[in-house]
């Protein structure tokens, strides 16, 4: 199968970037500090100014106390794998097969439950469950930035 | 006096009717949905005059009162839809139960119609000009790193499970297996003429790793009605009524905002909202798994049914492998499912026709029949919040 052939080091043609992907709208009220603080090159979830407590996705208001005050809280660059699907049938034109999808596992805080990004990969590299990824910060055109994750070079110490 | 108790066998299916399902129609899907009322209306020895309600699913293009209007019904009392797509059908079944049960309505049809292989396909992806996203569908999350589609959603979940649960893929491939041997035995089933091997099923193309081209669903053009009314009504009909037991619409804590996707962002993709909606659909009942003698368990994807025979309570996340290869989705085991063959491999009417083949299953007209069956399982797609129906002969 083509994509057990793919070096973990495949050429980046299918990476996203300028030329892969699609771009998102980045000024949704929900959604759009999410992406301003990509743009500053921080990988934030919501906070509540009323009650602390955190949330991701994001909403509109504050899950717990319903509070409408809501800032952008950084969380660590460090996240592992917790799922993934190499895709390898082509379908949208934007993303060239095979291309990896990621869903990474961030703690936000010490003792917290993990919230989970998007990520993609190209080709096919070897991942495990819990394999570590850093954030990094991809420019799209039109002073768009994404978040995304690349496989980290130092292992997490645990 | 009324009660807000759920009042178990008030209402029942009393006609189920559906179109041919193809790959062009060649129709409108308001043509369609037409033919498979009239179709139900004529199974159930009623007419179009003894119809007040509509019930739709948020999906569909045919409006409820259009469809009224097609029919040349001039005077509806009272009209519903829910979802999400595959998530409505039992959902929808339960709006009929509340208008009749309110007094809103007497007789309400469900119907599902669609060109899902001719017309505009589901899970095509997206590609907007100007940005992806927004407007609270949350897509902005996810279309930007290639989460286009339903399948990549439920393959992120099938490796999830193959990791660190153990699931076998060979127990995604028998589920397809099964589902087509039950398609074979049923001449209106698409892939009637067809038979798959597990040679076939691991030959066939990869889509998103792990899941095949055979763990994916069909896309049909058709459509598939049902006609609820009061159990009372139902004793003096043409058919065997299949009581409507219980029905259930729950998210659990798998709730998201937007549409799917955010599902992935959940607690646990251990488990989905199937498993409440399981809870709250048995405890109404006043049953348990155990008293299931047959299912019809949402198959968009092979994985989805994995799922389900845990959330529903027939095995656990350890056991579904042993549980599935060691036999139990065959007619003669614990729990024969998707007995006309699918979604997999009888047609997809985004649910629908799970409620056609739960009713037959109830009056003993399936093409692979379960004997004795008097208990009846129904269930609608988990994310982001599913509903089910448990339909009992009367």
């Amino acid at each position: 199968m083509s994509s057990q052939e793919q070096t973990v080091d495949a050429p980046s043609t299918n990476a996203l970037g300028v030329e892969v992907g699609l771009r998102p709208v980045v000024d949704d009220h929900d959604t759009r500090g999410w992406f301003e603080a990509a743009a500053q090159g921080r990988l934030c979830i919501q906070e509540c100014a009323g009650c602390a407590a955190q949330q991701w996705p994001p909403r509109p208001l504050c899950r717990g106390c319903h509070g409408t005050e809501l800032v952008w809280r950084e969380v660590p660059g460090r996240g592992h794998v917790h799922t993934w699907t190499v895709v390898t049938h082509q379908i949208n034109p934007s993303f060239p097969v095979p291309y990896t999808v990621v869903l990474v596992d961030v703690v936000p805080r010490e003792g917290d439950a993990p919230v989970r990004f998007l990520g993609h990969l190209a080709g096919a590299p070897a991942l495990e469950v819990g394999t570590p990824l850093d954030v990094t910060f991809v420019a799209l055109e039109d002073d768009v930035t994404l978040p995304n994750w690349v496989l980290a070079e130092q292992p997490s110490t645990r | 006096m009324t009660s807000n108790e759920w009042v178990p066998d008030a209402c029942a299916v009393v006609g189920i009717g559906t179109t041919e399902y193809t790959r062009a129609s060649g129709r409108s899907v308001t043509s369609l949905a037409a033919e498979a009322v009239l179709d139900a209306l004529r199974d159930a020895g009623l007419s179009t005059s003894d119809v007040d309600g509509f019930v739709r699913s948020d999906y569909d293009e045919v409006a409820p009162v259009a469809l009224a209007d097609a029919l040349g019904i001039d005077d509806i009392s009272y009209w519903g839809q829910t979802g999400a797509g595959g998530a409505g059908p039992c959902g929808m079944v339960g709006q009929a139960v509340a208008a009749i049960r309110s007094g809103q309505a007497s007789t309400v049809v469900v119907y599902r119609a669609l060109n899902g292989r001719s017309g505009r396909r589901l899970g095509k992806g997206v590609s907007v000009a100007g940005g992806v996203g927004g407007g609270s569908t949350m897509l902005e999350l996810f279309s930007p790193y290639g989460v286009t589609s339903p399948g990549q959603f439920f393959a992120m979940l099938a490796r999830r499970q193959m990791e660190v649960n153990g699931l076998s893929p060979d127990a995604l491939a028998e589920i397809a297996l099964v589902s087509r041997r039950r398609a074979n035995a049923n001449p209106a089933a698409q892939m009637y003429a067809r038979e798959l091997t597990r040679e076939d099923y691991y030959a066939s193309r990869m889509i998103s790793d792990p899941l095949r081209l055979f763990d994916f669903c069909l896309e049909t053009d058709g459509a598939a009605a049902v006609v609820v009314t009061s159990a009372e009504r139902a004793a003096d009909l043409a058919q065997p009524p299949a009581l409507i037991r219980s029905v259930a619409q729950a998210t659990g804590q798998r709730i998201g905002p937007g549409q799917m996707y955010p599902v992935l962002m959940s607690e646990s993709l251990d488990q989905l909202s199937s498993k409440r909606t399981g809870e709250r659909l048995f405890e109404r009942a006043g049953l348990s798994p155990s008293d299931v003698d047959v299912a019809q368990l949402y198959d968009c994807f092979t994985i989805t049914v994995v799922h389900q025979l845990v959330d529903y309570g027939f095995t656990t996340l350890g056991d579904v492998s042993d549980f599935v290869l060691g036999g139990a989705l065959e007619l003669d085991g614990a729990l024969p499912i998707n007995t006309a063959g699918g979604q997999l491999s009888e047609g997809y009417i985004h649910g629908m026709n799970h409620i056609l083949e739960g009713v037959r299953q109830i009056r003993g007209t399936s093409t692979s029949q379960v004997p004795g069956a008097q208990v009846s399982l129904v269930t609608s797609a988990p994310p982001p919040g599913g509903s089910a129906l448990l339909l009992v002969s009367a």
